[in-house]
């Protein structure tokens, strides 16, 4: 579904990304792990287009997105839940939830996925006319969440999802990440809690310094020493 | 969301409005209607800039550029070339919106944050000042005379007093209209996501070129009309006044007092603050020079210690809480 070939990110001129390489296939849900600074951010910023990629390429279910501005990537289904829960503090949960959908493609079935996203989050049910910036850390993680899968995500990237929250709520957002894939919708899943996402993703990449270091299935880098060592920065 | 933008337009407040504008002129002496006339000017013009320094969050400096071009070049069209003052509104606001336009450009090219894109209009806001004093044909540093206003509508003269009222009436309201329409359009709601967050506004596909274009366009072209008809008002187009700093530090200002981002806010702030300067100024600026000044600061520094977000959302608290207490009884 996501192929990533010899990608090559920075800012001004200076590489961040070195010749990283990744695959995502449709319904997988694939972790992306590394320290900080490791580039994992750069990585989802430059798959969502907010930062142009300097060489390399890009493909979407066999389309070349390489070019394409961020805008045009979520019409064709690509959506990022940036990191830090960025939900519009100053409007309501509802409109926030509404804005999620403003893209041609899910523009139309706003209604059906605003009861999905209500399902799967009760709790924004009952919040719907508050303003988003009122809700705890955990609820507007849960909205960020249900912004993206508003825009009929097809490919969902999560960035950190686990930043700042609770024990419980962790669990809570990992249940729903493992439900979502259960229903067969594409993750990519950047964290920093290593061993919770080896425990909930099939395969992981490991980003060392800006290149990929470990990939495999998700027991494999678990076991793998140079996992822990990438991790530590050592 | 359409339906509160109907619902503002055939509100029964209009009425009173009408009413009152239909009666109280006539009754001011010339010095107080000139105070009412100054307020509409500056409610029209903070609620232009509403839409680009409120919804959106840019304090853009650069609008005494486009009040400046609507004064200026308006009143150059028609006394260097003799074109209608009309037609001179309408290649004003046009010129207005293609300067807008470039400097969104320049704003989204070029990534600039909060700070640089205040220093950056600032720039263009001066640059605006240099071109025109240095240019004879919009009047260099002198300014420019328009004719006699002998209230001749096809010559875009209202007859000053009264008439100038109307015209700004209009302008005021047609402003303010424009800022709940906006507010309550898609447009509104993906310049507050910009405001808010510009990565989460990425992140659900919001255009930001295209809208931050769009809400400078609109808070420009209407700038540049208000400015055509305010220097119509003044019959005299005076550089200093009309395309300085000064006059967009003052619209940031009530902008700011009144609440920013809010369809009425500006309108309030400028309602405010206007008589309340020209009053000091009228009643102390004779006997103690500088006091009015001093009074003035007092006054805006207060209320944006008391409330930051500006007096409008600080009066509906207020009547919220004035609507929502029980009634008194008396007790013993």
């Amino acid at each position: 579904m996501l192929e990533v070939e010899h990608l090559v990110t920075g800012y001004g001129g200076v590489p961040v990304l070195h010749d990283v390489s990744l695959r995502l296939g449709a319904g997988e849900l694939v972790g992306l792990l590394g320290a900080n600074n490791a580039g994992k951010t750069t990585l989802i910023n430059s798959l969502s287009g907010v930062v142009p990629p300097m060489s390399g390429r890009i493909r979407f279910e066999g389309q070349d997105v390489t070019a394409m501005t961020p805008k045009q990537r979520v019409e064709i289904g690509i959506i990022q839940v940036p990191e830090g829960r960025l939900v519009f503090p100053e409007m309501s949960v509802r409109e926030n939830l509404l804005l999620g959908g403003i893209n041609a493609r899910a523009r139309a079935h706003r209604p059906r996925q605003m009861e999905h996203v209500l399902e799967l989050f009760p709790r924004l049910r009952e919040r719907l006319g508050q303003k988003a910036g009122t809700l705890s850390g955990g609820e507007q993680q849960m909205l960020a969440i249900g912004r993206a899968l508003m825009a009929e995500a097809r490919l969902l990237m999560l960035d950190e999802p686990s930043l700042g929250l609770s024990p419980l709520f962790v669990q809570y957002i990992f249940g729903i990440i493992d439900r979502l894939h259960a229903e067969g919708l594409s993750i990519l899943l950047i964290e920093q809690n290593l061993n919770l996402t080896l425990r909930h993703a099939q395969r992981c990449y490991v980003l060392e310094r800006g290149k990929v270091a470990i990939e495999g299935a998700s027991d494999v880098v678990k076991d793998d020493p140079r996992t822990r060592r990438a991790y530590l920065g050592l | 969301m359409r339906q509160e933008f109907y619902k503002t337009l055939l509100s029964p407040l209009w009425l009173v409005v009408l009413a009152l504008a239909v009666v109280v002129p006539p009754l001011l002496p010339s010095y107080y209607l000139h105070i009412v006339i100054l307020s509409l000017v500056y409610v029209a013009l903070a609620s232009a800039w509403n839409i680009v320094g409120g919804m959106a969050g840019q304090i853009s400096l650069a609008h005494s550029l486009f009040i400046g071009t609507g004064a200026m070049l308006s009143s150059a069209l028609l006394l260097k070339l003799g074109i209608n003052m009309w037609l001179g509104l309408v290649i004003s606001a046009l010129v207005s919106g293609a300067m807008g336009a470039i400097i969104a450009w320049i704003d989204f090219r070029f990534q600039l944050g909060h700070l640089s894109f205040v220093l950056i209009t600032l720039a263009f806001a001066e640059m605006g000042t240099v071109i025109v004093e240095g240019w004879e044909f919009l009047g260099g540093a002198s300014g420019l005379l328009l004719p006699r206003d002998t209230g001749n509508f096809w010559a875009f003269q209202f007859g000053g007093g009264i008439g100038a009222f109307w015209a700004m009436l209009v302008l005021a309201i047609a402003s303010i209209l424009i800022n709940v329409a906006v507010l309550n359009a898609p447009l509104g709601y993906y310049l507050r996501t910009i405001r808010d967050n510009e990565n989460a506004a990425r992140a659900i596909g919001v255009n930001i070129l295209r809208y931050k274009i769009a809400a400078m366009v609109i808070s420009a072209m209407l700038s540049s009309v208000i400015g055509t008809a305010y220097v119509r008002y003044l019959t005299f187009a005076d550089p200093y006044l009309l395309v300085s700093p000064i006059i967009i530090i003052e619209i940031v200002l009530f902008a700011t007092v009144g609440g920013l981002g809010r369809a009425y806010g500006p309108a309030f702030g400028a309602l405010l603050l206007v008589p309340l300067g020209e009053i000091l100024r009228g009643k102390l600026g004779g006997t103690l020079p500088g006091l009015h000044y001093f009074i003035y600061g007092v006054v805006v520094i207060a209320v944006i210690l008391m409330s930051p977000r500006g007096l409008l959302p600080l009066f509906e608290n207020w009547w919220a809480r004035l609507r929502s207490r029980p009634v008194a009884t008396k007790q013993g």
